[in-house]
């Protein structure tokens, strides 16, 4: 037994943090939204990297890693605030097609998002929105129990404005048809729901580490009383209290990408959510009312983290799903039973 | 102790009621619950019109003493008064800093001149305030004030910065901090003084928030000038003055602001009950324990105001302010997790950044434990003058 990342995962990772440090630090964010709010420059090097192919198995031209290896990345994703969809090809799309490979045309779609000449969007019936769907080249959308893969030119997209000022959203009008059905297999949707949670997760977990490091930059610089705030026990301690809840809900992110198991994605997503709310809350409390500001770059991670707490299910409904696995009557107990994971 | 109203009371009510029922119409109407914290830029002129239409009724100043040209009211008129003018959806006052803070303050610590000159025009509407205090460098350590005022001939020469200022960019006068002896350093040296706005030696910048609105303002003083008797109290005692101003923002208008929240309160339950949260058991709790919070909020205030003309400020002043901006802020929360995933999308067009009012009330709640005293600057004075506890160390 072994809970942990291998050297070659951990390097992988440093290298993507430090690419996204150099290409999209929260000026260019910054400069994201108040311009184009999406950097052509910056996913044609995403892909030169390999990035929007890591999940995409080696037979269509990917990296063939796992989501163990895909959640750093995500991670850094969500660590950025990157306003292109890498993480819907990466933690949602591929995985999901991967399995329908063996058709040609998965198998072409597949190799376009490795080659990154191919954008995915994915929208669950839950949700009323899909995510950069304008852009996407085919989107993989839920009706009545069943997969379909769409081509942008069967939908049609009325955008809407999100509360994150980097995330597109739209209402996707669309009829299935038999030429769009990808599969009919009941857990499939739940799949889907699934992959969507954890890269939320993930990302939440990105996003609460940066307004924490924003913060504590912030109190180690900012002097009030003749002395950095940080020097404060009350300021301190805010922050030692978010970080806690960060690490508690580090380890549950990781455990779900390893069993892709839906009590443990449910339960990294109730984790996540919360430390991404105390850390905006407390982040935004550090900085006084500088943090209110449109004009510190907080806000953007932080409403990154309020806009992606609503879609692929929220807490109310991951809690839910999970009160229902723990109190149902075959749920296992005891010694053998709380930690199994079946 | 009596909680209840008399039927003198019962009739001032009638009277409130039934002027908000007239008078908030035909062109006042669609002012109906605009304007206040985070909706301050809604409507900015038709509430300014608005507030002189309630100075001319006398309804500016209820609760300030007949002698200061105010209507004197009893505790019980002022509780009725908010509650009427809640319940009508009464506009965000827009002259709330004049009415609130330069007002009482220049009532007790200012001169009869003073009083003649500056009073008048906040009960009519037409001037309304900005509050001076916080500076780049003076946020939760107020007393590092750098802003500096010299005296020269008969003039107040200002320079220096405030940050912070709500309101800066439509108000006619400014109460100002500033350090008016050389070689001071914390609470001595201050003066209170009465600054004019609308001169060239004063520049307001908005600063953007998060919701992308505006309502408070960086101000540069370069050579600002005011006369030099716009000074209340005298040169070197603008800290108790200070102090002063800030004892008033736990006072009366605290039950006004009680009744906005219960509004977004009952809100809040009306949308959890149409789409089904409110069947849900944790929803139902925090819905029950904002509930409570309110109450608690309300008798706490009823508590305090009882005790006004005490000089000494009690232990329930003190915690009125962390425990409101908390409730308050969590309030917020709880809107946006009982809208659920609705609350993350915007109403307007693409291309722009409209917000609702409850993801106005989100955003702006955020700030609610940060203005007027952080959570942990009150927090300190909690423990620090209602508990004698030591000072923090500083440097």
């Amino acid at each position: 037994m072994k809970f942990a990342f291998t050297e070659d995962q951990l390097l992988f990772r440093d290298t993507v943090r430090d690419f996204l440090a150099a290409e999209c630090g929260p000026a260019q964010v910054r400069e994201c939204a108040a311009g184009e709010g999406r950097s052509p420059a910056r996913w044609a090097k995403l892909v030169e990297m390999g990035l929007t192919g890591l999940t995409v198995p080696e037979a269509q031209g990917g990296l063939g890693l796992s989501l163990v290896d895909g959640v750093l990345i995500v991670e850094e994703a969500g660590r950025a605030a990157l306003p292109e969809p890498l993480v819907d090809q990466i933690a949602i799309a591929a995985p999901l097609l991967a399995a329908f490979a063996d058709r040609t045309d998965v198998a072409e779609i597949l190799a376009g998002i490795a080659a990154g000449t191919v954008k995915l969007a994915a929208g669950h019936p839950l949700d009323p929105f899909v995510a950069d769907a304008g852009d996407a080249d085919y989107l993989l959308l839920g009706r009545e129990d069943a997969l379909h893969l769409v081509p942008r030119g069967r939908v049609t997209v009325t955008a809407e404005v999100s509360v994150d000022p980097l995330r597109r959203i739209a209402a996707v009008d669309w009829t299935p048809g038999n030429d769009t059905l990808l599969s009919a297999d009941p857990a499939i949707l739940d799949r889907m729901l699934d992959l969507g949670g954890l890269a939320a997760a993930a990302q939440g977990l990105g996003l609460a580490q940066t307004m924490v490091d924003l913060a504590a930059d912030y109190a180690r610089t900012r002097q009030q009383f003749g002395k950095a705030i940080g020097s404060f026990q009350a300021v301190k301690h805010h922050l030692a209290t978010v970080q806690v809840a960060i690490e508690f809900a580090r380890a549950p992110v990781y455990k779900a990408a390893f069993t892709l198991a839906p009590r443990d994605i449910s339960h990294a997503r109730v984790a996540v959510i919360d430390a991404a709310a105390a850390a905006a809350r407390t982040a935004i409390q550090v900085f006084g009312a500088m943090g209110y500001t449109y004009e510190v770059d907080l806000h953007f991670f932080m409403k990154r983290a309020w806009a992606l707490a609503g879609v692929w299910g929220d807490r109310h409904y991951h809690l839910a799903r999970l009160s229902r696995m723990v109190l149902s009557d075959d749920a296992a107990l005891g010694a053998d039973g709380t930690f199994a994971d079946k | 102790m009596k909680l209840s109203f008399s039927a003198e009371d019962e009739a001032f009510r009638a009277e409130i009621s039934g002027w908000m029922a007239d008078h908030l119409t035909g062109p006042f109407a669609r002012l109906k619950n605009r304007g206040g914290p985070g909706d301050e830029h809604a409507f900015f002129e038709e509430r300014r019109a608005w507030e002189r239409h309630m100075g001319k009724a006398g309804w500016i100043g209820v609760g300030w003493p007949t002698s200061a040209g105010g209507r004197g009211a009893p505790l019980s008129h002022q509780v009725i008064f908010y509650e009427e003018y809640a319940r009508a959806g009464g506009p965000g006052r827009v002259g709330h800093i004049g009415e609130g803070l330069a007002g009482p303050t220049i009532v007790a610590f200012g001169s009869e001149d003073q009083k003649r000159r500056f009073l008048p025009g906040i009960l009519s509407g037409d001037d309304l305030w900005c509050q001076g205090y916080s500076e780049p460098n003076a946020g939760s350590d107020l007393a590092n004030v750098r802003t500096r005022a010299r005296l020269v001939g008969d003039r107040w020469v200002i320079d220096g910065q405030k940050v912070w200022t709500s309101l800066a960019h439509v108000s006619d006068w400014c109460f100002v901090i500033a350090r008016t002896e050389d070689g001071s350093s914390g609470h001595r040296g201050l003066s209170y003084l009465l600054v004019p706005m609308n001169q060239k030696g004063i520049t307001v910048r908005p600063i953007q928030q998060m919701t992308g609105t505006s309502e408070f303002n960086e101000v540069f003083f370069d050579g600002a000038e005011t006369a030099a008797e716009n000074i209340v109290g005298k040169p070197g005692e603008g800290w108790k003055v200070a102090m002063g101003t800030l004892a008033f923002e736990r006072g009366a208008s605290t039950l006004g602001q009680q009744m906005a929240f219960r509004n977004q309160l009952d809100e809040i339950i009306a949308i959890a009950k149409a789409n089904g949260r409110a069947k849900d058991p944790v929803m139902r709790q925090r819905l029950a324990e904002a509930w409570i919070g309110l109450q608690i909020m309300r008798a706490n205030a009823l508590r305090m105001l009882s005790q006004a003309g005490n000089p000494e400020l009690p232990r329930e002043a003190y915690v009125s302010k962390l425990y409101w901006a908390t409730w308050h802020r969590d309030l917020g929360k709880l809107a946006m997790d009982v809208l659920g995933p609705e609350a993350d999308v915007f109403p307007g067009e693409p291309g722009t950044y409209e917000l609702t009012a409850l993801q106005q009330l989100f955003l702006f709640t955020r700030s609610d434990t940060i203005y007027a005293g952080t959570n942990e600057i009150q927090r300190n004075i909690i423990a620090e003058r209602a508990l004698g506890m030591p000072r923090e160390a500083r440097a």
